[in-house]
């Protein structure tokens, strides 16, 4: 009896596992687990740890991972191309990544572990929250954060060891504002995820749409990890006839939003949280066409700086799909540490390699510039224009912004 | 009125998906007395089989969800004959514990094969229909049928067939359903069986309005467990009920009074209705 059940587990695991390993899926392919990047050293080289921490299981792990393919697919070209000097002394990056599940604590407790067995002089995280908690006791412990967060407050603080590397989202309030009331009107009703990044948002978003003279018709918000259907919600958000809805989350379950309210009958435009992100939405959606009238980031594929062809390239074929702006900063941010580390001459000294950012960014060779970014400001954000993107006729088209 | 109208068919669409959930989860705790905590991740794996079969073998939505029912439901089978059924003499605790673990085992095993993206079922309903200013879509009218369908067919096994009729005796007494000769380890099977099959066909028909991802299974099995204590812990009319109680509750409540507090709606209107019968709205046993 025993070994006939044993005999029926097996069958049916192998089935599934045969049924997994046919489905394409690309995401899955690399070992997304908690994992080194061991580079292969060779005699009188020397290796530089560099540390990540960020959701690797659990809901947010898609994120986790994407944050995480831009600094490894940097790291790898790095090393095959020899390392890097620093004082004649030729270097190569192992990098660390561990699973914090998206909590801060345990960002906070992987901080530790990395600086204590892999002494790593940066230390990247996703989310504003690892961010913070590590703000507590980096200066102290002298480890730099590569904060991959557009979360403002994390500099306002003052930390001297935080590099944010997205732009600031209230850079966004503008332009969205600007464009959905001259193309579509003044009524707003607010729908964004439930998180306290959505909540922060809405918080900054529906006074600027006031002051501008707009209305604010409806204001609620998606729990996109409780609701089975949003139908009920975007009903009650269109009850009021608005012209414009504020929609954001992730991208696939925003892009869900999206094409129900469609299906309910608006026809307005969508302000879209700069999290979410339009191609990917596009993927959920079929065609440009349900999105039309969006206004949100410029989706890194349709961006036109010079190294973003060659890196899209190149992700598209380690990973199999198209990279968003998690992978590509990321992976420029991994290069402009390394150039920094050049200028400042040094791999171990946190403060004399932030001290240097802004050579880093002066010496970042042209071909790895997915992104243009000239300077670093005061607080330690990288400071670049904001690249906007809405939906015309079915078609990405870029909005400028004004400084 | 037309949000009304609109607001009762969402009503409807939601608490239809909840019935199904709850359906599966009540017919396991009449047999077997176990809360069965792992039917989210059934309801999960579910979604993932349509989604598997009709990318990968570009099967037909309908075939990919009778191959989803058949799959699921003998991964219950074999839950019932590794796990619950070697612990049906330990203390209910046990049981508790043991569905605990088999869900975060199936949702880890689900995250490492499908990985943890969102996935998107498409099927060919997406037509909108717009019938005096309401909306309804394919997709929503087929969840509703479904449902409709399927406890149908349900009620009409349970009664009019001799193995349904099994079933339902050895709810009402497991001993004396031994007694008679019934042979009660087939009939746990068989409920766990039909309790996973209807779990696929809820993922599978509520999938395409959603998406498909490993947490998907959190969604509906909490609020399945309220609608089972609602209607009755093991009725079946009572995890019916039950079902579009909390659906109308949901978008209605949101409608009228505030969408932050629906949850907080269907809540105290369980509170409510167990300090009037504190057994549920439909007391235990076989009806």
């Amino acid at each position: 009896m025993r070994r006939f059940r044993l005999s029926t587990l097996m069958i049916v695991l192998s089935f599934i596992f045969v049924l997994a390993g046919c489905v394409e899926n690309p995401s899955t392919n690399q070992g997304s687990e908690e994992g080194e990047t061991k580079a292969e050293v060779e005699k009188g080289e020397k290796v530089v740890n560099i540390g990540y921490s960020g959701p690797l299981s659990g809901p947010a792990a898609f994120y986790g991972e994407r944050t995480l393919n831009g600094i490894k697919l940097a790291v790898e070209e790095i090393n095959n191309n020899g390392g890097f000097d620093v004082n004649d002394q030729t270097y190569k990056i192992n990098l660390v990544s561990l699973d914090d599940k998206y909590l801060p604590n345990e960002t906070a407790a992987n901080a530790k572990r990395l600086l204590q067995e892999h002494n790593t002089p940066i230390i990247f995280t996703p989310h504003s929250g690892g961010v913070q908690a590590m703000q507590v006791f980096n200066e102290k412990e002298n480890f730099l954060i590569g904060a991959y967060t557009s979360e403002p407050s994390i500099t306002e603080t003052g930390n001297s060891l935080t590099v944010r590397i997205p732009p600031r989202y209230d850079g966004y309030m503008e332009p969205f504002t600007k464009y959905q009331m001259e193309r579509f009107g003044k009524k707003l009703a607010a729908l964004p995820t439930s998180t306290q990044y959505g909540k922060d948002w809405t918080e900054m978003l529906l006074p600027h749409w006031k002051e501008n003279g707009g209305e604010v018709v409806h204001e609620s918000s998606i729990d996109f990890a409780k609701d089975t259907d949003f139908f009920t919600m975007i009903t009650n958000a269109l009850k009021e006839k608005p012209d414009v809805l504020f929609i954001g989350g992730p991208s696939e379950p925003t892009a869900k939003v999206a094409k129900q309210a469609r299906e309910l009958g608006f026809e307005g435009g969508f302000i879209i949280m700069d999290q979410a992100k339009l191609d990917e939405m596009k993927k959920v959606t079929g065609s440009y066409d349900v999105l039309e009238g969006a206004i949100g980031v410029m989706p890194l594929v349709n961006a036109d700086y010079p190294g973003t062809p060659q890196f899209v390239e190149n992700y598209r074929e380690k990973y199999g799909e198209d990279p968003g702006s998690e992978a590509g900063l990321n992976y420029i941010a991994t290069y402009i540490f390394v150039e920094a580390m050049k200028a400042a001459g040094t791999v171990d000294d946190p403060k004399a390699i932030r001290s240097h950012i802004q050579d880093g960014l002066d010496n970042l060779p042209k071909e790895k510039q997915v992104y243009v970014i000239p300077e670093i400001g005061e607080d330690g954000g990288f400071k670049a224009d904001l690249s906007v993107a809405a939906v015309e006729d079915g078609k990405i088209v870029p909005i400028k912004v004004k400084e | 009125m037309e949000l009304l109208v609109q607001q009762l068919f969402n009503g409807l669409t939601v608490g239809s998906v909840y019935s199904l959930v709850a359906l599966g989860l009540t017919l396991v705790y009449g047999i077997l007395h176990i809360p069965n905590f792992a039917h989210g991740a059934l309801y999960m794996l579910g979604g993932y089989v349509t989604l598997t079969m009709m990318l990968l073998w570009g099967l037909n939505y309908w075939l990919a969800i009778v191959i989803s029912i058949l799959v699921i439901g003998l991964l219950g089978v074999l839950m019932e004959r590794l796990v619950f059924h070697p612990l049906r003499k330990a203390p209910p605790i046990h049981d508790k514990i043991a569905a605990i673990g088999i869900l975060l085992f199936l949702e880890a095993l689900a995250q490492l094969i499908w990985g943890a993206d969102y996935r998107t079922m498409s099927t060919p309903y997406g037509q909108v229909i717009n019938i005096f200013g309401i909306t309804f879509t394919m997709q929503r009218i087929l969840i509703n049928v479904g449902a409709i369908f399927v406890m149908v067919m349900l009620y009409l096994f349970l009664k009019k067939t001799f193995v349904g009729s099994a079933i339902i005796a050895m709810s009402q007494n497991r001993e004396g359903a031994h007694l008679v000769g019934i042979n009660t380890n087939k009939v746990a099977m068989l409920t766990f069986m039909i309790s996973g099959g209807l779990a696929a066909i809820a993922a599978s028909l509520s999938a395409p309005i959603n998406l498909v991802f490993p947490g998907m299974g959190h969604l509906v099995v909490l609020k399945a467990f309220v609608i089972i204590i609602l209607g009755g812990m093991g009725s079946i009319p009572g995890a019916i009920v039950g079902g579009y109680i909390l659906g109308f509750t949901e978008s209605l409540g949101a409608t009228y009074i505030s969408n932050d507090y629906k949850d907080l709606i269907a809540f105290l209107l369980l509170v409510i209705i167990l300090s009037i019968k504190p057994q549920g709205l439909f007391a235990k046993g076989g009806h």
